[in-house]
């Protein structure tokens, strides 16, 4: 799971007001290149909430990104290039997503979110 | 995941109760009616009418939470042999039909090769992004964000990222499918694109108003609870988002009809039963259901006439040395969904089952009326 996606996730069981943004236990972080598509990183630029981002990205050990960012920093080589880290080269092989309400627990395992929800739950 | 193991039959048989209750709803009333619960009349005194109403109301709560219950396990035991059925026979189609696990688009009338498959899967997607009025052409109008839902190893995903440069997530009920669908979005050079969860369509896990194209290519007959399906799609549109179902429906119910015929039920039934599929609706129930949902510019086809060589082509495959043998070794579930197709042929052909494409956009924010 890369962080693209987990900052898609949210935890929606029953009841829970705000289920974003999941917080991450890693267990197991890989790192996988791939090359930089300025054009897909602007585009998803405006859809990541980057507080929840950052955080996100401190859990799975990259410390390199700022705490603010906004889309004049697009411009630097610098900035795209650990956006783009962050966002797509760091992925959780093993792990787990906590729900910031209930403290329930997803698994995360071989790269694959199980966001199921039990029966009590819906 | 919790995968409980029993035997074939035993689920099925009990799957089987499951489609007949939904199928004839007054099968549950009788339980109900079978229950202590005795009318109130006016020659029996005013007190004890009010212990009795207590009484009664008392045991219908009872009985609604125990239907509750009882809908919920259903619902349980559907997901879990949506999802084993999938496991099982998931790797077996992708040897013999390629990565898209949905009908191809054809000419109506035509004889199609094995060959020409492919290419009718792929116009199948083109045709659904038109028919949607999703502009092609104006790349500052493509979706920047997708969402497959019931996204099987991820063919769509995979060709809509690639098309659009697109971010994709899609979600399955098969941890099998979406282990799949993530090799092959990094054999492809897509793993920067396209990513795959185990999550139920019902329960999507992500916030509100998410992605610019929301995509259900042959998932919506798997929903237990259809108004909860396309709910769930309107809430994780963003404002001026497109929604594009594509599903097997059973032909709209006639002015003066309450149902489909006894026959038309019995044939649905069976292929319930084998392809793990909950209750039918029909494309207006869909539409009606949109509209509730205050989405706007609703569009749908019957697209049955576009589809016809498919299920005859998948059983030709079926019949050859690699089909008939891959079949055998998937497993029960794959066998019984195989022994199954005939009655797809038969549901098309006598004018209960529909293919059907349902698009609409969900409006901008500042385009709500309410």
């Amino acid at each position: 799971m890369r962080l693209l996606t987990h900052n898609m996730l949210s935890s929606n069981i029953r009841g829970v007001v705000n289920g974003f943004p999941l917080k991450i236990e890693a267990v197991k972080v890989v790192e996988k290149s791939v090359d930089m598509n300025t054009d897909f990183l602007k585009n998803m630029f405006e859809k990541i909430e980057w507080k929840a981002f950052v955080e996100a990205s401190v859990s799975m050990g990259y410390t390199e990104l700022p705490e603010e960012a906004d889309s004049s920093m697009l411009d630097s080589d610098e900035f795209l290039s650990r956006f783009h880290h962050a966002l797509l080269e760091l992925h959780l092989e093993e792990g787990v997503l906590v729900c910031p309400e209930t403290g329930r627990r997803f698994p995360v395992s071989k790269g694959i979110p199980n966001m199921l929800l039990h029966e009590d739950e819906v | 995941m919790v995968v409980t193991t029993s035997t074939p039959t035993r689920f099925s048989s009990s799957l089987l109760c499951y489609c007949y209750s939904r199928t004839f709803p007054h099968f549950q009333k009788n339980i109900c009616n079978n229950a202590d619960v005795t009318a109130t009349t006016s020659t029996v005194p005013f007190s004890s009418r009010r212990r009795r109403s207590r009484r009664l109301l008392l045991s219908m709560a009872v009985k609604t939470r125990e239907q509750d219950m009882v809908l919920e396990e259903e619902k349980k035991k559907l997901q879990i042999g949506i999802a084993e059925f999938y496991d099982e026979s998931s790797g077996i189609w992708e040897n013999i039909w390629g990565d898209h696990m949905h009908h191809g688009f054809y000419d109506p009338d035509s004889t199609v090769s094995v060959s020409d498959h492919r290419a009718a899967q792929i116009r199948m997607i083109e045709q659904s992004l038109n028919f949607a009025s999703l502009s092609q052409e104006d790349p500052t109008k493509w979706p920047k964000s997708v969402v497959d839902v019931g996204c099987g190893i991820g063919g769509s995903s995979r060709y809509l990222a690639k098309k659009f440069g697109a971010s994709c997530v899609g979600i399955t009920l098969s941890p099998v499918q979406a282990e799949r669908a993530n090799a092959l979005a990094a054999s492809q050079g897509l793993a920067d694109k396209v990513s795959f969860q185990v999550a139920d369509a019902l329960e999507q896990p992500f916030s509100d108003g998410q992605f610019d194209l929301v995509w259900s290519m042959e998932s919506g007959e798997h929903m237990p609870n259809k108004a909860k399906f396309v709910g769930e799609l309107a809430r994780v549109a963003a404002p001026g988002g497109t929604i594009i179902i594509v599903t097997w429906c059973h032909r709209d119910l006639g002015p003066d009809e309450k149902s489909l015929q006894p026959w038309e039920e019995n044939l649905l039934k069976k292929i319930c039963d084998s392809f793990y599929l909950p209750e039918w609706c029909s494309t207006a129930e869909y539409v009606k259901l949109l509209e509730t949902m205050s989405l706007q510019d609703i569009k749908s086809a019957d697209w049955s006439p576009f589809v016809a060589p498919f299920w005859p082509a998948v059983i030709r495959s079926a019949l050859t040395w690699k089909g008939f043998t891959s079949i055998l070794r998937s497993g029960l579930k794959t066998i019984k969904g195989a022994l199954a197709m005939p009655l797809m042929i038969e549901g098309f052909r006598k004018g209960v089952i529909k293919f059907a494409i349902i698009t609409c956009r969900k409006p901008e924010n500042d385009e709500k009326g309410e």
